[in-house]
């Protein structure tokens, strides 16, 4: 029994959640829960991986920076790692300072996300499992000291092709997000007498706009952290002053000083002036000690090549198994109200409507159940490739299918085809029973089957309230976790259209069946086309103008040989033929995803339409100060078409954003694109549509709800904060 | 905004900041400026685990070592565990050495002893201070900017000040690593008796903060 089955399965999902994955093993001390993780799920020979230790402390509890100050010791890590192969230093985010009494020290709280680089050896053998094994100690303390230690071992999968753990990718990036800028290629001064003095920049460093946001009024309490213990008195006061576009700090010598050692690196922690909201950042001039084998990012952004992915924003890490079970009432709400989108509630009437027939109640009940089934095995079949598709690295979201053209050719085909048997163009098998889907013509109960996946495929353009969130945590979640959201979401989808089947007192709700069912029927073939016409247009934008003519060929032919079919043998045989060579023809110009600017695309064009989103932009508008606010959609998401008609593109809101300077971008997911995906990952969303809004200044953007009205947007934005209009600074 | 109204915010921005600078040396607190190596050791007056006081002056002309510790400190324990604590202890007193082991640790924070307490301990671990002092006030502590358990410092019969610092340089609570560490304090008190400057004067202190009051 399917419904057996299914409940089985969800069972199966809850007994088995909490089981990590093989390669995060979590070592919980006393005080800390530490895990060490790869970037990298495969490495390829010669490759320079991104480990993560990933510490989160107790409450109250902290360990210490690399320089820990006047007490306390920074972890140290032993390595037992294959021959060949080699780790870097821990590297560190920038430090807090804890004073307790006289004695300061340089502290991290909370959660501490410390990239490590791992050299893999050119001649290492793909094929073969590294084992990579690490004993960690660290000193954590409260206000008391206790030393902890823990052994994390990694089996790091050799390959030709190397690839990505989306988890550990996420960290990764995170951590390196989290590690100072890096402003070394300023150079700074040193002076050590009786006290020790810091000048950033170099008095003679060109002038450039980072040092002079950095140097100019737009900075406040500055903070200079040596990566020696023995330069500074770390409890003395460190006396600021500006000269001649330099941050001159003056200190106290430390006791252990010795002059000829002296060496002036480290971080400069101050807030930032930006665009109204003061923002602690923190730069690095000077390399830490002993880190020449550095992830591939942070040797770019140190050698003064590229700057350091901005800021981490909030992502969902683990959840708890309230919130686990908060996210599966939330997808089957989302399912439920998935019935009632536009892109599912034809279908599902005309399924509704063979109920009307007054059905054998038995069979009414068979066809609830297999509906249902067909649900959940599509539902699970598509988890299951998005699973497999994050599993290898690539980063994929709700509605990846429609990025697929031929997929949307065969689905407008599809629809195309069902809107004909609708209108009565064709009619296999008879009964009005079997109308649901394409595949339903081998009677009833395939057919509701097929009425059910055909119902998940439909819908996938669609993205209802309550889904959006917990399929983003879906996409990060354990896989066991994933499947179970989409399984609320399938058990909420399908639970009308099966309720109304073992009820027989809603049943009876239906009209009565008579002549009108057969121009209910015929009238359902509208929207049917209409859904057609829809996916050409997505198809447009994704193959241009070539990509239409060809699946508008295929139409053509596929009507030729509806008709053809009535007609005999002879007829059949052409028209079988005519359309696979029209098919054939199409294949080429229908599957070739052209470019933008080929494609002419209404919705990638930069003028009218908003800027292109990028997250250069992003940060380059917020350096500015500007407020940003960007869309990400996609041709064939349904959501955020309406969106944009009902809220974004009106004159009224453009109005509004250009009175306050509300620069618009739009990120255009139509087709793929794991830079986009990667940011809707960020913000805990697995699909579009995802609006964002950056207040200038704000640390992180406003985000707003997946259904947009003007006022919606004009209140999120207001209650955000606007610069402060009829004044340029 | 124009460039004589940017220049004249930069300007009082610069004021301030000077202005600023200033009031924070004048109110910088001198009680807890670190005694530096060289200068007269300051003198002080306390309880030992006797309840006896007991001050720097009765010590005139001797060499004097002061050890601040907290018996729950794993760096402290790294010390005591391996022996090493102990046997220095023995060396320096053998030789005329006035050993003071401070605990500077508050009423009611880890390592906070009573007079007892603190005599079983060095029963149990078979130290041999000269003295165990009981600076529950903190005073002493911030009088010489003690700050980790272990912190050492080393005075000469001049009492002047030789050492300050770590007593090795093996910042770290393993205790493995006493093995083949470099004992300042063992260096310093050589020197002192050789009669010349030790080679390191000053060395990072490590260990655990020191669990002052407030």
């Amino acid at each position: 029994m399917a419904l057996r089955a299914f409940l089985f399965l969800l069972l199966a999902a809850f007994a088995s959640f909490g089981a990590a994955p093989a390669h995060a093993q979590i070592v919980r001390t006393q005080n800390a829960e530490t895990e060490l993780l790869s970037a990298r799920a495969a490495a390829a020979p010669g490759e320079t991986v991104t480990l993560v230790l990933r510490q989160k402390k107790r409450e109250g509890w902290h360990t210490y920076w690399i320089n820990p100050g006047d007490s306390g010791e920074p972890p140290r890590l032993t390595w037992t790692l294959p021959a060949g192969y080699e780790a870097g230093a821990l590297l560190y985010p920038a430090p807090r300072i804890e004073r307790l009494g006289p004695i300061t020290t340089y502290v991290h709280d909370d959660e501490t996300l410390y990239p490590i680089a791992l050299k893999i050896p050119e001649d290492a053998r793909a094929g073969a499992d590294a084992a990579i094994s690490l004993k960690a100690t660290w000193l954590i303390c409260a206000e008391i000291c206790v030393p902890e230690e823990g052994a994390f071992r990694l089996s790091l999968p050799i390959r030709a092709e190397g690839r990505d753990d989306a988890r550990g990718a996420r960290l990764a990036d995170e951590a390196i997000a989290a590690l100072p800028q890096s402003v070394t290629t300023l150079g700074f001064d040193f002076k050590a007498g009786d006290r020790i003095s810091i000048g950033f920049p170099r008095a003679d460093a060109p002038p450039n706009p980072l040092s002079e946001a950095i140097t100019g009024v737009n900075l406040r309490n500055p903070q200079y952290f040596p990566y020696s213990q023995a330069l500074i008195d770390h409890a003395g006061e460190q006396t600021v002053t500006r000269r001649d576009g330099q941050i001159l700090i003056d200190m106290p010598l430390s006791l252990s000083f010795i002059k000829n050692e002296a060496k002036g690196e480290g971080l400069l922690v101050a807030e930032i002036n930006e665009g109204g909201r003061w923002t602690k950042r923190a730069f690095m001039f000077g390399n830490p000690p002993d880190t020449t084998l550095l992830p591939t990012a942070v040797a770019r952004a140190w050698a003064g090549e590229a700057p350091l992915a901005s800021a981490p924003r909030d992502v969902q890490r683990s959840a708890g198994f309230v919130d686990f079970l908060g996210y599966i009432l939330a997808a089957f709400v989302g399912g439920l109200i998935l019935n009632i989108m536009p892109c599912v509630f034809p279908v599902l009437s005309i399924k509704a409507l063979s109920l009307a027939g007054g059905a054998h109640a038995g069979t009414a009940r068979r066809h609830g159940l297999l509906f249902l089934a067909g649900v959940m095995a599509t539902f699970m079949a598509l988890a299951a490739v998005l699973l497999a598709l994050r599993a290898a690295g690539s980063a994929a979201g709700w509605g990846f299918q429609l990025q697929e053209p031929a997929l949307i050719g065969a689905l407008a085909l599809l629809f195309f085809a069902i809107g004909l048997n609708l209108i009565g163009a064709f009619d296999i098998g008879g009964s009005l029973q079997n109308v649901g889907g394409g595949l339903a013509e081998k009677g009833g109960d395939v057919g509701a089957f097929a009425t059910g996946a055909l119902a998940v495929v439909a819908a996938t353009p669609c993205t209802a309230p309550f889904m959006a969130g917990a399929l983003g945590w879906a996409a990060t979640a354990p896989p066991v976790a994933s499947l179970a959201v989409f399984a609320g979401l399938g058990l909420g989808f399908a639970a009308p259209f099966t309720l109304l089947a073992f009820a027989p007192g809603l049943q009876k709700l239906l009209p009565k069946p008579g002549a009108w069912m057969d121009k209910a029927k015929q009238f359902l073939a509208f929207p049917m086309f209409a859904a057609a016409v829809w996916l050409v247009w997505v198809l447009s934008v994704q193959t241009g103008a070539m990509g239409t003519l060809a699946l508008l060929a295929v139409f053509v032919a596929f009507a030729f040989a509806v008709w053809a079919w009535r007609l005999g043998f002879v007829w059949r045989v052409i028209a079988g033929l005519v359309l696979i060579g029209v098919l054939a023809g199409a294949w080429t110009p229908m599957t070739t995803v052209v470019s933008a600017a080929d494609a002419g695309a209404p919705t990638k064009s930069a003028s009218l339409d908003g800027e292109v989103w990028s997250p250069e932009r992003v940060a380059e508008l917020r350096a500015a100060g500007a407020p940003v606010f960007v869309n990400f959609t996609a041709a064939w998401c349904v959501s955020c078409k309406f969106n944009e008609g009902a809220a974004l593109s009106r004159p009224g809101l453009r109005k509004f954003f250009a009175e306050r300077g509300v620069i618009y971008l739009k990120g255009d997911w139509t087709a793929r694109d794991d830079v986009i995906a990667r940011e809707l990952a960020a913000h805990g969303r697995s699909g579009v549509p995802l609006y964002l809004y950056y207040a200038p200044g704000a640390a992180e953007p406003v985000i707003l709800p997946q259904i947009l009205t003007e006022d919606i947007v004009r209140n999120a934005i207001t209650a955000a904060g606007t610069p402060p209009q009829g004044e340029s600074l | 905004m124009n460039n004589a109204r940017r220049n004249f915010v930069i300007a009082v921005g610069a004021g301030v900041a000077v202005l600023g600078g200033a009031f924070a040396m004048l109110r910088s607190p001198a009680a807890e400026a670190a005694v530096q190596n060289g200068a007269a050791a300051p003198g002080f007056s306390v309880v030992d685990s006797a309840g006896r006081t007991r001050t720097l002056d009765e010590f005139n002309g001797k060499t004097v070592v002061l050890e601040w510790t907290n018996h729950d400190c794993p760096y402290v324990k790294k010390h005591y565990a391996t022996g090493n604590m102990q046997a220095l202890q023995r060396e320096a007193t053998a030789a005329g050495v006035t050993w003071l082991t401070v605990i500077s640790s508050a009423p009611g924070k880890q390592g906070h002893v009573s007079g007892a307490a603190a005599d079983q301990l060095t029963t149990s671990r078979s130290a041999a201070p000269s003295a165990v002092l009981l600076d529950e006030s903190g005073a002493v502590g911030r009088l010489y900017a003690a700050r980790t358990t272990p912190h050492m410092y080393v005075i000469g019969p001049d009492r002047k000040l030789v050492y300050q610092g770590g007593i090795d340089d093996r910042n770290s609570s393993d205790h493995a690593t006493v093995q083949g560490a470099r004992n300042y304090v063992r260096e310093a008190l050589a020197a002192v008796r050789a009669g010349r400057a030790p080679e390191t004067a000053s060395a990072p202190p490590y260990g655990c903060s020191i669990k002052y009051a407030g």
